[in-house]
């Protein structure tokens, strides 16, 4: 396609694009504080991190990159006309996205239980924070894709009109760009 | 495979997201191994910032937008990517 045909605008509703870049700002805020305040508490950032589980993250990231590839699915289906594809596409991004909230909520279970809390030093008060602040943003997303699929189910969008379907797409993979970011962060660089 | 199959398959969301899950994996083994310092902790950022933008170009569908659009989530990457790699520079 060549430069001239390309269209102007982003996929989906421009008022969620909107929202998309205000939270982009605060997570990039929240991440640039991250870095900042370990470059005042190194040891002990780098010694809580080793206290946290990354093979839960890997499950984690990988569900989050799984269902969003599901989504673009979804909306590959409903641009090919295909409403019941776009559904069963939108069912097994949001069983991915459960995935993700069951493994966080172990992972949550596991250091409640050792006694964690926000309070218990600054890095846990990011990690805990910083995570927690995703967390909700996964449940919003799961939300919208939800509704979106309900109405794709009852056959709500078509090839012709599917700007709902775009529209939650483009929030659900907001929440995955920001967690490629989270996971090396929090969980690995040291 | 009949060839409607293969370009099913091969579509190139599916190389995205098997490059993703690569990176992912090495990332991963880079964190249960505890490798730490310079070299390691740029390794992983930079594969999370190619990540993010494979994202908005793929995913999102930036890559096919004219314009400023085009630029949102890069402009975002850029500018984390400048702050988080200077607050570690120093301490990695």
């Amino acid at each position: 396609m060549s430069e001239t045909k390309k269209p102007r605008w982003p996929p989906g509703d421009l008022v969620i694009w909107i929202f998309i870049m205000a939270e982009l700002l605060v997570f990039g805020v929240f991440f640039a504080t991250y870095a900042f305040t370990r470059a005042h508490h190194v040891a002990q950032f780098d010694t809580y991190q080793l206290t946290l589980n990354r093979n839960a993250a890997l499950i984690n990231t990988l569900a989050l990159i799984t269902s969003s590839y599901f989504v673009v699915r979804a909306v590959a289906a409903i641009r090919a006309d295909n409403s019941q594809a776009c559904f069963r596409w939108l069912l097994a991004a949001l069983a991915m996205g459960l995935l993700f909230l069951v493994v966080k909520g172990a992972e949550y279970h596991h250091h409640f239980s050792m006694g964690v809390n926000l309070g218990t030093n600054t890095f846990y008060m990011f990690y805990l924070s910083l995570t927690f602040f995703h967390f909700l943003h996964v449940v919003l997303g799961m939300i919208i894709l939800l509704a979106v699929a309900l109405k794709a189910h009852r056959g709500g969008y078509s090839a012709a009109e599917h700007t709902g379907v775009e529209t939650g797409a483009s929030y659900w993979h907001m929440v995955d760009l920001v967690w490629m970011i989270l996971f090396p962060l929090v969980y690995v660089m040291r | 495979m009949n060839e409607t199959r293969a370009r099913h398959l091969f579509r190139p969301c599916t190389w995205v997201y098997v490059v993703l899950l690569s990176l992912t994996f090495i990332t991963w083994l880079v964190g249960v191994n505890h490798f730490s310092g310079r070299f390691f902790a740029f390794l992983v950022f930079g594969f999370a910032l190619l990540k993010g933008q494979l994202i908005g170009d793929y995913f999102m569908g930036l890559k096919q937008v004219a314009g400023p659009w085009r630029w949102v989530v890069f402009t975002w990457l850029l500018l984390v990517g400048i702050l988080i790699s200077s607050a570690f520079w120093q301490t990695v």
